[in-house]
């Protein structure tokens, strides 16, 4: 059996790390690295180290670029990873998946508004490049699990983007 | 003060007995008195019988004790040792009435009182003087300067004062039970009958025992959080529980000093940290003056003359030797080698009634190296030579050698088993050079295994993982016989390079690999080293005894090969640098964080408070210019620009030359340290390449042209660490081993870990860099090649870890960003306020920020734990995320088995409280679910903090 890196979840979340995944995920996941992908965090000195210091004791966690998470994935010496995955927004999801990485569920925390979005959940906001994102996730067969926090009840993003007549 | 007053002060304070006595022209130079003048006013005291002086030449001059009481009397008088010794040295009333009258300072017959130490000893004093009960106090030092000692001296200070009603002063070794917190605590705080299986009684801990007397805590940094906690409980109010108790029921009055080599700020809690307003740093030996270090050296030879009851006489070139030999244990080192030296001294010398002497070809090799290591810090030696006579002789005195209770101090008479020892052999018909050897391995046994459970022994646990046991026990043994029989100098490396040399040899040979082939590059080359050569030929003949299997003669080439590579590198000629800027602490933390990155030993830090004035700053950068000068300059790294006009001025004062580089960040400095590494760089190059980097990061503008610059220019080839042994086969496989796991576990894929051999090391660097760019080295010697480089021994010992991340570092140009932001509340709120604009939608920034910002205060307070600015960014970040909830009615829920758990917490009422400062300003009320996850996050953080403390 050929083994690969075991990727535990996936999730999407303007702010990466903050409360909510290290007091929540991480205890209840059973995960042994924290994977921040995005290329705009990786360049960015002081979000990272904001970022490295919010992490929960105990796991270890990194910032890398989509390029390189890509990269690790099918790099045998990193199959003994069992990673969770927090990207900020749905495209940087669909990079990953595009890239090989297997998972059958994607969780969305939250997505920041701005000028370009349009709110469709009390913490989810989107725009045409992240709805076109979604919707080739949705493709793929790929749930779409809103949920904060492990114990909320889930919702399905795909209904809500329906019901707001985007997809 | 007449002329005489000063010469007669002078002698009662430095000139107490012969062997202290000083020669004219030293005394004329310490008062300030022409040498004509001084020499006059001695011949008077001479004649008076005031003063004595020794026969031949140089004349030395000590005070005479037996004269002049009633004029003594009068005049301030100094240094008695301890309250007792009055009594010792002077059994008459009048001497007794006298000591008592002028109150005895302890602390004056401490060496350096009045130089190095003089502000410790001031500090000292205050905080045992500050009414009503004194204040806590925290002695800082690094391994061996002194700290019990110095709390001894407190205490004694204490006791003459009567600042402390009873009599007793109990030391604590935090790190004695520092495996198990439970026995720790209840030998601390005591305990009740069943606190835990096996307490059958109550029992009193050490706070009661040490009731109305003084505690020392030493290594307090091995204190778990819990057991800081409960200290400073007690150091508020005076009470405490013993273990199993659930009151605080207990009142004890005791006087604290606490002791630890670490940073206190990164060592212990800040709560903590905070009840201790005295911190006394104690100085390393080597920052100490010449004379006091001389005299340090005189007061520990003085107290080995006191155990043998005999003189004790060595060269000059002892004398610098032991000096020397002080590494890294400071005074307790020196304390350690004077003790070897005379033991091995007093062997030798058993037929000799009064004095023994101490030759320096009889020295062991380590504290021989002490000579070279002295020789290569000239102005060091010049200021020695300055002080010292081709002969010392050192007498018994009891006044001075009295050994306080130290952990550097031997539980027997290690003289008397000597003696015994070599009576008994001398018995059995020994010759003896035959008991010589006996005795002395005895004695090493003995010094060994007694510091072994205490500091100086080096660890060397690392190796225990991928060597055998045996090939351990055997390079050791072989070390051994190569210092005492074939007299080759071995250093510490040694057991490192070598056993893992050995042990590839063995291990190929069990795999019954064909056997290394010798090139002729590597004939020529041993060649050139006709001692190694030969002890190569010892080395394998032990090798092949242990295994009884012959050992093929290239493997004699290449130990040769290794044992040229571990003679020691000379120390001259790296620039130095001196990094100053304005605080109390900014530039120290800089130098801390490059000097443990890369472990250089060619830089100084200087911090300013801001209230120091120029010329105080100049003076002191200009101490700090000569300590770290090497003979290649000196590289300034200041803060701002005002200080950069200094660089004239300091080559004036110092005349080194000295380059000056303003707005010095972290990274510079470890960019410094970097270039400096290498001994062939100098100072204009570094200079020169330095400014440019300075341009680097000083806007952002430049920072992107030069990104851009770089990525241009970037280089395509491949990074690699190079790991070198001799053989470029066994030992380097194993780094490469050992750094992949290290780089994967870091996620590095980009970086090829490349073994080389030492025979053709440098060749084999030049072929590498065609193809590769070498970030870092590792391995048995450092190759001149510009990088980082660890040596086995930190790789081993858990250093490769450090080594990665720093790899990491510099490949990304980093800049020390969490550094600069934790030293900056303003630009933590900046920051906050625009994360805040960036991820919500309906809260305010600009107005809700300082309100976040408050309620961070709020809860640091009251939860009595500083939070650092990073995490206040997250709460506020969370606490915004709370507040949009609660607008936009989507709070989070919470199950209620889960919240009456959250109800019991510490944090609870706290979180509660400030959720007030939300209701109160914005009339929001946050639902308990919410308060669950707030409560969380601060546990989170704390829970990390707890880890990162242990």
């Amino acid at each position: 059996m050929v083994m690969t890196m075991d990727v535990r979840f996936l999730r999407i979340d303007s702010r990466l790390l903050h409360g909510q995944v290290t007091t929540n995920w991480a205890k209840v996941i059973k995960v042994n690295r924290i994977l921040i992908v995005s290329d705009r965090v990786a360049s960015d000195r002081t979000r990272k180290t904001l970022i490295i210091q919010a992490a929960p004791p105990g796991i270890k966690t990194n910032v890398i670029t989509v390029e390189k998470m890509i990269r690790m994935y099918h790099d045998p010496r990193f199959d003994l990873l069992k990673p969770m995955i927090l990207v900020e927004d749905p495209v940087d999801a669909r990079r990953i998946v595009e890239g090989g990485i297997t998972i059958d569920s994607v969780n969305i925390g939250a997505i920041s508004f701005d000028t370009t979005r349009v709110m469709v959940t009390d913490a989810i906001a989107v725009n045409p490049a992240d709805v076109a994102a979604f919707k080739w996730l949705h493709d793929q067969g790929i749930k779409l699990d809103v949920r904060k926090v492990s114990n909320d009840s889930s919702k399905n993003l795909w209904k809500s983007l329906s019901e707001k007549g985007l997809v | 003060m007449t002329r005489r007053e000063k010469v007669l002060t002078y002698l009662e304070t430095y000139a107490r007995s012969m062997d202290q006595g000083v020669t004219t022209s030293e005394l004329s130079e310490a008062i300030g008195v022409l040498r004509p003048n001084v020499s006059k006013v001695l011949n008077q005291l001479v004649r008076e019988g005031r003063v004595k002086k020794t026969n031949g030449r140089p004349v030395h001059y000590f005070v005479n004790h037996a004269a002049g009481k009633d004029e003594m009397k009068m005049q301030q008088k100094p240094n008695i040792g301890f309250a007792g010794y009055a009594r010792i040295r002077d059994p008459s009333t009048k001497g007794e009435v006298a000591a008592k009258k002028h109150e005895v300072d302890v602390f004056k017959s401490m060496i350096g009182s009045r130089d190095s130490l003089k502000n410790q000893v001031e500090q000292a004093k205050a905080a045992l003087l500050y009414p009503p009960h004194g204040l806590n106090t925290l002695i800082i030092g690094p391994t061996g300067s002194g700290k019990t000692y110095f709390a001894h001296k407190m205490y004694h200070f204490a006791l003459d004062r009567k600042i402390i009603s009873k009599k007793g002063f109990t030391t604590f070794n935090c790190a004695d039970y520092a495996h198990n917190p439970q026995l720790l605590m209840s030998h601390l705080f005591g305990y009740v009958k069943g606190a835990f299986t096996g307490a059958n009684a109550d029992k009193a801990g050490l706070i009661q025992e040490a009731d109305g007397g003084m505690l020392f805590l030493d290594e307090v940094h091995r204190l778990p959080p819990e057991g800081q906690e409960m200290i400073f409980y007690f150091m508020d109010h005076g009470t405490y529980s013993r273990l199993g108790e659930t009151a605080k029921v207990h009142h004890a009055d005791v006087r604290l000093v606490y002791a630890t080599t670490e940073d206190p700020k990164s060592s212990l809690l800040q709560t903590f940290v905070r009840r201790i307003p005295i911190i006394i740093q104690l100085p390393d030996f080597n920052q100490r003056s010449a004379r006091e270090k001389l005299q340090l050296l005189e007061q520990l030879l003085t107290l080995e003359a006191n155990r043998i009851h005999k003189n004790i006489r060595l060269s000059e070139d002892v004398v610098q030797a032991l000096l020397g030999s002080v590494t890294y244990g400071n005074v307790g080192q020196l304390k350690s080698n004077i003790q070897l030296v005379c033991a091995q001294g007093f062997l030798n010398s058993m037929h000799h009634k009064h004095e023994i002497t101490l030759l320096f070809n009889q020295l062991p090799p380590n504290i021989k190296d002490g000579l070279s290591n002295l020789a290569s810090d000239r102005r060091e030696l010049g200021n020695l030579s300055r002080l010292l006579e081709p002969m010392m002789v050192i007498k018994p005195d009891a006044q001075r050698g009295t050994p306080d209770i130290d952990s550097y101090e031997l539980p027997y008479n290690l003289y008397e088993i000597i003696g015994d020892k070599a009576a008994l052999l001398k018995e059995d018909g020994l010759d003896q050079a035959a008991i010589n050897h006996f005795v002395m391995t005895d004695i090493n046994l003995h010094l060994k295994s007694f510091y072994r459970q205490g500091k100086l022994d080096k660890t060397i646990d690392g190796l225990g993982e991928i060597v055998d046991q045996e090939i351990i026990e055997l390079t050791k043994q072989i070390q051994r016989l190569l210092q005492e029989r074939e007299n080759y100098p071995v250093r510490d490396q040694f057991i490192y390079a070598m056993s893992l040399h050995i042990s590839s040899f063995i291990k190929r040979i069990q795999s019954g690999k064909p056997l290394r082939t010798i090139s002729a590059d590597l004939i020529s080359m041993v060649h050139d080293y006709p001692v190694e050569l030969k002890i190569a030929e010892r080395v394998k003949d032990l090798i092949r005894d242990h295994y009884h299997f012959p050992i093929p003669e290239s493997e004699v080439y290449y130990m040769a090969i290794l044992l040229v590579s571990l003679k020691s590198e000379p120390k001259t000629g790296k620039v130095g640098i001196v990094v100053a800027a304005h605080g109390d602490s900014t530039a120290s933390s800089m130098v801390r964080v490059v000097s443990q990155l890369l472990s250089v030993d060619n830089i100084a830090a200087y911090d300013m408070p801001l209230e120091m004035s120029p010329k105080v700053a100049l003076a002191g950068i200009a101490a700090q210019v000569k300590r770290i000068d090497q003979g290649s300059g000196v590289l300034l790294l200041v803060d701002m620009g005002s200080l950069s006009t200094f660089s004239n001025k300091l080559i004036e004062k110092t005349t080194i030359h000295v380059r000056t580089i303003d707005m010095v960040t972290t990274a510079m400095v470890l960019e410094a340290a970097r270039k400096t590494a290498l001994i062939d760089s100098d100072l204009e190059t570094v200079y020169r390449e330095l400014r440019e980097f300075n341009g680097y990061s000083r806007t952002i503008e430049k920072v992107q042209q030069k990104k851009k610059d770089v990525q241009k220019r970037s280089d395509q080839r491949e990074k690699a660490i190079i790991a070198i042994c001799s053989t470029g086969e066994g030992t380097a496989k194993r780094i490469k081993d050992l750094l992949d796991k290290i780089l994967v576990d870091h996620l590095i894929d980009d970086i090829t870990v490349i073994t080389v051999s030492l025979v053709t090391m440098n060749e084999q660097i030049v072929k590498i860099q065609q193809d590769y760019q070498i970030v870092a080295a590792t391995g048995v010697v450092k190759p001149q090649v510009a990088v980082p480089f660890v040596s086995l021994e930190d790789l081993l010992q858990g250093g490769g870890e450090r080594f990665v991340s720093l790899i990491e570092e510099i490949d990304n140009h980093a800049v020390y960003e969490a550094e600069t932001f934790e030293h900056s509340e303003l630009l933590t709120k900046e920051m906050s306020q625009n994360y805040l604009g960036r991820y919500f939608t309906f809260i305010n920034p600009g107005k809700i920020v300082n309100i976040l910002w408050g309620y961070c205060d709020f809860i640091q307070q009251r939860s009595q734990s500083k939070l650092s600015n990073a995490f206040k960014i997250s709460l506020i970040m969370h606490m915004a995320g709370s507040l949009e909830r609660y607008l936009t009615r989507s709070e989070m829920r919470v199950d209620e088995q889960r919240l009456s758990r959250i109800r019991m917490e510490k944090l609870y009422p706290i979180v509660k409280q400030a959720n007030e400062i939300l209701h109160e300003t914005l009339n929001i009320n946050l639902s308990d679910a919410e308060v669950f996850y707030i409560v969380e996050l601060l546990n989170t953080e704390k829970e990390k903090s707890d880890t990162q403390n242990n």
